[in-house]
């Protein structure tokens, strides 16, 4: 009975990391103050964390929460401590689109489950293979996509232009 | 495993109805976030199945991409708030016309 | 050598010149070019038929180029030369080269000499296209060439907005009547497959007959004939057309393209020798205008409207002679009447000229003894169209009146009788005209009578040269010249010993009108002045011209203005036509207005749009692909 329960563990925590992961975005919506938001999102990406982490890919879901959690929503949380004024948007939530928001949102959820609908039985129980294993990913990611690599990092060069632009318009607007 | 994609899609509609109906510029953005978040998970969830390395690559390069995104993305917002001394989207009509 | 080619294309050349040149190369030059290739163009007019009587009066032709051909039918620009081309053609360049010389003395004022002398130029082309052609094809291109210099010649002054307004209403009214020369020319070529004249005679005349009416073909081609040669109902354009320059009035409504309908009919006598109906219509319309043009003239207060009836009336008499067989005669009368015609028109200019412009007769008086030329050739003219012996009227009168009582071919007392009531009238207006304009007292201010003076040697000449061929043009035996082709009707034999006391009636009824104008209008018309009172509402009538353009104004012309601005205006042009354009471009500015409110500068909105927009793709997708 326990291998029965612990070949279908998996699968119970797949299910409760994924519930947590869609509750958490639920929330995002619905809640009121941004600081709250912000928290529901948090936990929606520790949830996407551990899925990450029990699909196997380990050095993705260790990025998921350094990255995201720990670098992106650290900042998120700092600018709403340093923003969240009391304004109109602090009491109506939601904007004049509600319902035509959600009716198109869930058209397009609709759609699109049941156009993957008939192709979701194919996706099978993950093979085995090492290949997200931090040596080989690494290897393969340096060897085969290293051109990737490197025009994320001219991205990431306009980036800091962009922010150095960003700090001579406030540096303008100060006087 | 045929339980992530829809969860997957799941994440990206209800990032897109954050996108559309709140009124709050800062939930705006998180909620795009959560976009880019169930994007994610669709990746991962077709690169363990199909045993491809490149949809791990391309979830690392969004990751990279994501952090600067929010990099930049704040300040502005911050000069934008800070001129329209107000965080509502229904003030940002710069674009009318 | 080309003789008939260079008859026709001698004025041409004259109006290419002139028209093109005229103005930078002075009047000299423009007199020069535009008198002497008519008079050149007469001198081989003449050379023509001098080579025509040589060779037996055997009909000339000349093939000038084939304008078509179509299946294996080819239509030929061709010229025919016989008796009757030869004399028309004469008296259209011997005419018309004296009123052109007259010409430059008349408009030596007028700043548009050189205009003036390319469009009569142009005229003598499209009349001797007309004159000599030998298809109908050809006779319509010149049929419908005169019409246009017609045109450009009335309203020479278009700077007035009537004198326009009159060429405008000859055109028309031409072309109406030239619908019916079409609709013939089709049926002629439908069941003949021919257009030359003279094969179409040929067939009429020929056995079997031909599968056609006759009288249809002859009915069709005479409303051609009445819209050009100002018979009722299509004569309204003729009086109007006293708006042109003088010389004008003269060539073309007088002498020489009012004749083409009689010219044409008289050209297809095959036709109409088989067409009792026809002929007779032609006999009564004729008979019926000349009598009407007669007391319209009778009460006219203006020297060129006089004239201008007058012109409608003896061509009315023109048809009769048409109407009854004898084309001879008709092209007889047609002769003598361009001689004294064109020069009591003349006369009348050279009036108009001495006075500076007066053209009431009823302001007249007195010039007798002041232009003595003007005035003899003047009164020359004028017993010559009432029809005194030995004048050329008499004799032309006389043979009309003759065959209008006795042709075999529907000569009767009725036609007769109103024929010689219309030649009393004649004689009675003409001679009304002759004492109220030159005759008397003046009735001028004093200035103008000062200023009377005769008019210059070019003139005069030419006045003088046509009242002498009034006098003796008639001593030329025309009917029976023309007789090889133009056969006289049989005269009736209960008929027959009428003919001696035709005469002397046709010169008592001449010497009535003069008598009755002398007692009526000497002393500046006293006497009739008395007795007017007592005929006033016939006065009217007459004055009024029978109320005809009035009648055609509320029948034909009101309801078409009605309809070209209800329906075309109205409805076509505003209604469909710029309410579809505007309503197109309201409609643009009405979607963009819509489209527009997208814009409303909301992110999330665009978002939302987005987001709607890829749905439907997919959805697209999903179905389809």
């Amino acid at each position: 009975m326990i291998d029965g329960l612990l070949g279908h563990l998996e699968t119970l925590f797949l299910v409760l990391f994924a519930g947590g992961a869609v509750a958490g975005g639920a929330l995002m919506i619905v809640l009121r103050q941004p600081m709250r938001v912000a928290l529901a999102l948090i936990s929606t990406m520790l949830c996407l964390g551990a899925i990450y982490g029990l699909l196997g890919v380990h050095f993705i879901a260790a990025f998921q929460v350094l990255i995201y959690v720990g670098a992106v929503m650290v900042f998120m949380v700092y600018v709403i401590m340093l923003l969240d004024v009391r304004d109109p948007s602090y009491a109506g939530r939601f904007s004049r689109l509600l319902v035509p928001g959600i009716a198109g949102a869930a058209a397009l959820l609709g759609v699109l489950v049941y156009a993957a609908w008939p192709d979701l039985a194919g996706l099978a129980r993950p093979s085995g293979a090492a290949t997200f294993g931090l040596r080989e990913f690494s290897a393969t990611f340096l060897n085969e996509y290293w051109l990737h690599f490197e025009l994320v990092s001219v991205l990431l060069v306009a980036a800091v232009v962009a922010a150095i632009a960003v700090i001579k318009v406030n540096r303008g607007e100060r006087g | 495993m045929h339980l992530l994609l829809p969860v997957s899609l799941a994440l990206f509609s209800l990032g897109l109805l954050g996108v559309i109906v709140r009124r709050n510029v800062l939930v705006m953005l998180m909620c795009m976030e959560l976009m880019l978040n169930g994007v994610n998970l669709s990746l991962v969830t077709f690169a363990r199945q199909l045993d491809s390395a490149a949809g791990a690559v391309l979830v690392f390069l969004i990751f990279v991409v994501a952090a600067a995104e929010i990099a930049i993305a704040i300040p502005i917002v911050l000069l934008l708030a800070r001129s329209k001394r107000t965080l509502d989207l229904a003030a940002y009509t710069d674009l009318k016309g | 050598m080309e003789f008939l080619t260079l008859i026709v294309v001698l004025p041409l050349v004259g109006f290419v010149l002139n028209g093109l040149a005229g103005d930078r190369l002075g009047k000299r030059f423009v007199t020069v070019v535009g008198c002497g290739l008519p008079i050149l163009a007469f001198l081989v007019t003449v050379k023509c038929t001098v080579a025509l009587a040589a060779a037996g009066y055997a009909p000339l032709t000349e093939t000038v180029y084939t304008w078509a051909v179509i299946d294996d039918r080819a239509f030929e620009v061709a010229f025919y030369f016989d008796r009757l081309a030869a004399v028309m053609a004469l008296i259209v360049t011997g005419v018309g080269s004296l009123i052109h010389v007259y010409s430059i003395g008349y408009m030596k004022e007028d700043r548009s000499y050189a205009r003036y002398f390319a469009y009569l130029n142009l005229f003598l082309f499209f009349m001797l296209l007309l004159v000599l052609g030998r298809s109908l094809l050809v006779l319509f291109v010149g049929w419908e060439g005169v019409g246009l210099a017609s045109y450009l010649l009335i309203g020479f002054w278009f700077e007035d907005p009537d004198k326009a307004r009159a060429g405008k209403k000859a055109f028309i009214t031409n072309r109406v009547g030239d619908a019916g020369f079409l609709l013939g020319m089709f049926v002629l070529y439908a069941t003949l497959g021919t257009l030359e004249m003279d094969e179409i005679n040929a067939a009429f005349m020929g056995s079997p007959a031909p599968a056609v009416s006759a009288s249809l073909v002859g009915v069709l081609l005479f409303i051609g004939a009445s819209g050009k040669s100002a018979q009722i109902p299509l004569h309204v354009w003729l009086p109007d057309a006293m708006a042109g320059p003088t010389p004008v009035s003269a060539l073309i409504h007088a002498a020489t393209m009012v004749t083409a309908g009689v010219y044409m009919v008289a050209r297809l006598s095959g036709v109409y020798l088989h067409a009792p109906e026809a002929s007779q219509l032609v006999a009564v319309i004729g008979v019926l205008t000349a009598f009407f043009a007669a007391t319209i003239a009778v009460v006219q207060t203006d020297i060129k409207k006089v004239l201008a009836y007058s012109t409608i009336s003896q061509l009315g008499l023109m048809f009769v002679a048409l109407g009854v067989g004898a084309y001879g005669v008709a092209i007889f009368h047609l002769y003598t009447h361009a001689f004294f015609k064109a020069c009591l028109f003349l006369g009348a200019g050279s009036v108009i000229h001495a006075l500076s412009g007066e053209q009431d007769i009823t302001r007249m008086g007195g010039l007798a003894k002041r232009i003595p030329l003007t005035f003899v050739t003047f009164a020359v003219a004028t017993a010559a169209i009432a029809g005194l012996p030995p004048l050329a009227g008499f004799f032309s009168k006389d043979e009309i009146l003759w065959f209008a009582l006795a042709s075999g071919r529907g000569g009767s007392i009725l036609l007769w009788g109103a024929a010689a009531f219309t030649a009393f009238l004649t004689a009675f207006y003409m001679f009304r005209l002759l004492w109220l304009a030159f005759l008397g007292t003046p009735r001028m201010d004093a200035r103008t009578v000062q200023h009377v003076h005769e008019s210059p040697p070019s003139m005069t000449g030419v006045l003088a040269v046509l009242a002498a061929l009034s006098a003796i043009g008639g001593f030329f035996a025309l009917p029976h010249f023309l007789e090889p082709m133009l056969p006289l009707p049989e005269v009736r034999t209960e008929a027959h010993p009428f003919e001696t006391p035709l005469v002397v009636v046709s010169v008592a009824l001449a010497l009535a009108g003069l008598a009755a104008a002398a007692f009526l209008f000497s002393s500046n018309g006293a006497r009739a002045a008395r007795l007017s009172p007592r005929f006033a509402a016939l006065h009217r009538v007459l004055s009024g011209k029978y109320y005809i353009d009035e009648l055609y104004d509320r029948a034909i012309g009101r309801p078409l203005q009605w309809i070209s601005e209800r329906l075309f205006l109205g409805i076509g042009d505003r209604l469909l036509l710029d309410g579809s354009l505007n309503g197109l471009a309201a409609l643009a500015q009405r979607a963009a207005g819509v489209l527009g409110r997208i814009q409303t500068g909301s992110l999330q909105l665009y978002a939302l749009l987005m987001l709607l927009a890829s749905v439907a793709c997919l959805l697209w997708i999903w179905r389809h692909v």
